[in-house]
C-alpha cells in the first residue's frame, strides 16, 4: 500500500487536488501528480475534469430528473457541486452558493450560521460558509477514495491551502470545514508559499537561481482574492534558507471583478444604443467577455476588437441576438482601473461606506491592485527582518524577484504591466529591474506546491520558515470617568507577535484579569499585518486604523465548586505545530482554560 | 372419482383446511395459484437508435442552441445579424460535438492533391467526375470525408421521454 501526501487548493472559484507518493522517505524521485475529479457536468452526465469549480447548487424538487444527479460514490447527493452547479446556478442564482471562501473570511457575518446563498428566496434551505466549504472538501475526498481504494484518504497526510491573508478565525473555520468533511491529519499552508514551493519543484536547481539577500515577492491574483507575500533568501549553517517575512491584508479583488468590469462596460455601451440586458444576459456577457479578453490578449493578436454576442433567449435565436464588441481600448480602460501605473507613494483610497450597508461581501473599495501592492511594500518592517529585507531610501521594500500566481496573471499583458510598475518603483529607489521567476502552471501551482511541501517535510527538502503572519491583540477598556456619548477609549495588549513560530508558546505575565468562575467572559480581539514589532505584553494606546477587529474571544471558567470565586488569570499564547493560534487563560495555580472564537454574535461591521 | 365424493371432499377440505389436496387439484384440472407465473413488470424499453439520435439533438440544442437556429426563419435577417449569432453558436456546438463524438477525416490528405484509393470498404470513397470502369487507383482528393471514430453519449437516465429534446423554460420574475 502506498502512502501519499495530498495537497488541496480550496479556491474561491476553483479547487484542485495534487498528490505525491512518499515511499520510504524517497520522496525526491516521485512526481507530483494531479487528480482528475469526476463531477456532474450536465444532468445525468459525470465527467472527469482537472478542477472542481467551487460552486454548490441546492436543487429544488424536480429540478433534475430522478437519478440524474447521482455520482459514482453517492446515488442521491443532497447538493450538486462543481461544473453542473455553476451552470445551473446561472439560470437559478437564488439557489447557488458561490465564493464560500470569501464569506469564510468575512468578520461581519455569522460564519457558522446558515447564511448562503445570500440572496436565496424565502423557503430555500441555506447553509453556512463552513458547511459549503466542507461539501467541496467531501467531494474531493470521495473522488480520491474512488480512484485509490487501496489508500484511503483519511490515512494520507493532507495539506489544505489558505490565503496568507486569512486571519486566525478564517484559518480555524477552514480547519473546521476539513474536519466536518471527515479529514484527519490536516495541515494548513499559505497559498503564496505553496506557489513558491511549486516553483522549487519545477526547478531542482533553484539554489543556483537565487542567492542570499534576495527578496522574492509573490503576487497571487486569483478569481476572487489578491494576496501578497515577501520571502527572503537567507543563510543557515551554510545552506540557503527561506523565510516568509511579510504577508498582505485580505483583499477581495480578483479576475472575476476584472471580467465583470469589462462586461459592464460593454453593457453600458449597449444601453446607450437603447438595448438593455437583464441579469441572466449579463452573466452570458460576462462569460463571453472573459473569452473575448483572452482572444485579444493572445500573443500576436492585433485585432482592434473582438465580437461578443448574447444569443436570443427564446426560440428566436438569430432575431433576438444582441451584437456587441469588446474593444482593445476597453481592456486599457479596465486595466487602468485595476492596474494603474501609480507612484509607489500612492495608497489605496478608502471610501466612506453608507451607514446602512446591505450585508454582502466586503469587496475592496479601491480596485487598484497596484495601490494595494504599494501599501504592502511600504508596511512597517519587523526588527528581525530588517537585515533580510532590501529597502530603498524612501523605506519601500524592494524585491529582487517576483513570482506570479493565479489565473489573472496567466496573461503576459497583465504580467508585463505589473512588471513595468514594479520596475518604475525600483528605479526610483535606485535599484535595477526585478527578475520574474517563470515556468509555472498558474492554475495548478498551489495544489502542486502543497503536495511537494508535504513530501519535503519527510525528506531533506527546503521549508519556508514564517510563523504566524500577523500580530494579535486583546482589547482592554481603559478605566476613565464616563463621558456621555463617548465610548471608553480602548487599549490593545499584544498577545502574539508576527513571526511567532509553530510549536512555541509565550506567557504574558505583566497583566492579570479577574474572571468570575461559572460566567462566560468575552474579550475583544484584534490583529494587524502591519505592526510587526510589538513584543508580547506590549500595551498599544493609539493604534489608529492599524488594528483590525476580529470575532471576539470567549472563555468560560468551569466551576469545580459552587462558590462564585474570582480567579486571577494571565494569558498564554500557543502556536500549534500546524500553525493554529490558541489563547489560554492561566491561573496562578496552573489551571488553564482555552479561549474560543465566538463567530456568531458580532453583527455587521 | 365419483362426482359426489369430489364435491364432499372439496367442501370439507375448503371448510377445515382452507385449501384443496393435490389429488383433487389434479382431478379437477386446476393449477395451483402460486405456480402461476406473475406477469413480470414490463422491462424498460431498450434504447433504440432513435433515442440516441434524439439525445444528440438534445445535446446540440442544450450546448449550442442548434435546433433553435435551424428551425428559425432567417430569411429576413441581415447577414450581419446571422453572422453574429452563428459565431457564438458555432463555437459552442463544436465544443459540444468534440466532447461526445471523435471525428476524423476518412482520408487525411490535402484537398486538391492526389490521393490513393484506400483499401477495404467501398463505402469509404465516392468517386465523382469522369469515373472509368473498375475501381480507380486514385485521383484528386476533393473532400476528405468524415468518420466518427467513437461516440460516447452519457447514459439516458431519469427522464423517460426522450422526445422532449429541449424543455420549455418558464422564468419566475
Amino acid at each position: 500500500m502506498s502512502h501519499y501526501v495530498i495537497g488541496i487548493d480550496l479556491g474561491t472559484t476553483n479547487s484542485a487536488l495534487a498528490y505525491k507518493a512518499i515511499n520510504g522517505g524517497d520522496s525526491e524521485t516521485s512526481a507530483v501528480e494531479r487528480l482528475v475529479i469526476p463531477q456532474l457536468v450536465n444532468a445525468g452526465e459525470v465527467a472527469e475534469e482537472n478542477l472542481l469549480p467551487s460552486f454548490l447548487y441546492i436543487p429544488v424538487e424536480k429540478d433534475f430528473a430522478a437519478g440524474t444527479t447521482s455520482l459514482p460514490w453517492n446515488g442521491n447527493p443532497q447538493y450538486v457541486v462543481g461544473r453542473l452547479a455553476q451552470k445551473r446556478g446561472v439560470e437559478n442564482a437564488g439557489r447557488l452558493v458561490s465564493s464560500a471562501k470569501s464569506w469564510l473570511s468575512h468578520a461581519g457575518v455569522d460564519r457558522s450560521g446558515a447564511i448562503l446563498p445570500n440572496h436565496a428566496p424565502e423557503g430555500v434551505p441555506r447553509l453556512s460558509p463552513v458547511a459549503a466549504s466542507a461539501e467541496y472538501l467531501k467531494h474531493l475526498r470521495a473522488a480520491w477514495d474512488a480512484q485509490f481504494p487501496e489508500s484511503p484518504f483519511t490515512e494520507q497526510e493532507v495539506l489544505v491551502t489558505v490565503p496568507a491573508s486569512f486571519d486566525a478565525v478564517a484559518r480555524e473555520l477552514t480547519l473546521q470545514a476539513a474536519e466536518d468533511a471527515g479529514y484527519r491529519q490536516v495541515t494548513l499552508l499559505e497559498e503564496p508559499q505553496a506557489a513558491f514551493y511549486a516553483w522549487i519543484e519545477r526547478h531542482p536547481d533553484w539554489r543556483e537561481r537565487v542567492q542570499v539577500g534576495n527578496l522574492i515577492l509573490v503576487v497571487d491574483v486569483g478569481g476572487g482574492t489578491t494576496d501578497f507575500t515577501l520571502i527572503a533568501v537567507t543563510e543557515e549553517r551554510g545552506e540557503l534558507a527561506l523565510e516568509r517575512v511579510a504577508v498582505g491584508e485580505h483583499i477581495l479583488l480578483g479576475g472575476d471583478n476584472i471580467d465583470l468590469a469589462l462586461a459592464r462596460l460593454v453593457a453600458d455601451r449597449l444601453a446607450e444604443k437603447g438595448t438593455r440586458i437583464d441579469g441572466m444576459q449579463l452573466q452570458m456577457l460576462w462569460a463571453n467577455c472573459r473569452a473575448a479578453k483572452e482572444k485579444l490578449l493572445e500573443a500576436g493578436s492585433t485585432a482592434k476588437e473582438q465580437p461578443v454576442t448574447i444569443l436570443g433567449k427564446g426560440t428566436g435565436l438569430v432575431g433576438g441576438t444582441i451584437k456587441a464588441a469588446l474593444r482593445r481600448e476597453d481592456l486599457d480602460t479596465v486595466m487602468q482601473g485595476f492596474l494603474p501605473e501609480t507612484p509607489s507613494s500612492e495608497m489605496p483610497i478608502r471610501q466612506k461606506r453608507s451607514g446602512l450597508q446591505e450585508i454582502g461581501l466586503p469587496y475592496a473599495s479601491d480596485a487598484a491592485i497596484t495601490r494595494h501592492l504599494a501599501k504592502f511594500l511600504r508596511q512597517q518592517s519587523a526588527a528581525s527582518e530588517q537585515k533580510m529585507t532590501r529597502r530603498g531610501p524612501s523605506g519601500l521594500a524592494c524585491p529582487t524577484h517576483v513570482l506570479f500566481n493565479g489565473g489573472v496573471l496567466h496573461s503576459p499583458f497583465v504580467r508585463e504591466r505589473l512588471l513595468r510598475v514594479l520596475n518604475g518603483w525600483l528605479a526610483e529607489e535606485g535599484f535595477g529591474e526585478i527578475e520574474p521567476l517563470t515556468g509555472e502552471d498558474l492554475m495548478q501551482a498551489v495544489a502542486r506546491g502543497s503536495a511537494y511541501y508535504g513530501a519535503a517535510r519527510h525528506g531533506k527538502g527546503v521549508r519556508i520558515r514564517g510563523g504566524i503572519p500577523r500580530s494579535y491583540y486583546v482589547g482592554i477598556e481603559t478605566t476613565m470617568p464616563a463621558v456621555p456619548g463617548m465610548t471608553a477609549p480602548l487599549k490593545a495588549l499584544t498577545v502574539a507577535q508576527f513571526g511567532m513560530e509553530e510549536g512555541t508558546d509565550v506567557q504574558i505575565l505583566n497583566r492579570e484579569f479577574g474572571l468570575l468562575v461559572g460566567e462566560p467572559a468575552e474579550f475583544r480581539f484584534f490583529n494587524s499585518a502591519v505592526r510587526k514589532n510589538d513584543a508580547p505584553g506590549t500595551m498599544i494606546e493609539d493604534f489608529g486604523d492599524e488594528l483590525e477587529e476580529m470575532s471576539p474571544m470567549e472563555v468560560h471558567l468551569s466551576a469545580d465548586r459552587d462558590d462564585r470565586e474570582i480567579v486571577r488569570v494571565s494569558f498564554e499564547t500557543v502556536v500549534t505545530e500546524i500553525g493554529m493560534l490558541q489563547l489560554w487563560c492561566v491561573a496562578r495555580d496552573g489551571r488553564r482554560w482555552k479561549l474560543e472564537f465566538n463567530v456568531r454574535e458580532r453583527v455587521a461591521a | 372419482m365419483h362426482r359426489l365424493a369430489i364435491a364432499f371432499r372439496s367442501f370439507f377440505a375448503l371448510i377445515f383446511d382452507g385449501f384443496l389436496p393435490v389429488d383433487l387439484i389434479t382431478e379437477l384440472g386446476l393449477v395451483e395459484k402460486s405456480a402461476i407465473p406473475k406477469p413480470a413488470p414490463p422491462p424498460p424499453p431498450a434504447p433504440t437508435a432513435a433515442d440516441g439520435a434524439l439525445q444528440l439533438l438534445g445535446i446540440l440544442q442544450r450546448d449550442g442552441r442548434l435546433l433553435d437556429f435551424l428551425m428559425e426563419d432567417i430569411a429576413s435577417y441581415s447577414d450581419d445579424q446571422v453572422g453574429a449569432a452563428v459565431r457564438g453558436l458555432h463555437g459552442q456546438s463544436r465544443e459540444s460535438l468534440d466532447r461526445y463524438v471523435k471525428l476524423q477525416p476518412v482520408i487525411d490528405g490535402v484537398e486538391g492533391t492526389f490521393a490513393k484509393t484506400p483499401a477495404g470498404d467501398p463505402g469509404l470513397v465516392k468517386f465523382i467526375g469522369n469515373v472509368p470502369a473498375g475501381t480507380p487507383k486514385g485521383g484528386t482528393l476533393r473532400h476528405r470525408g468524415w468518420r466518427a471514430m467513437s461516440i460516447q453519449l452519457p447514459p439516458i437516465a431519469g427522464r423517460s421521454d426522450v422526445t422532449v429534446v429541449a424543455p420549455a423554460e418558464i422564468e419566475i420574475e
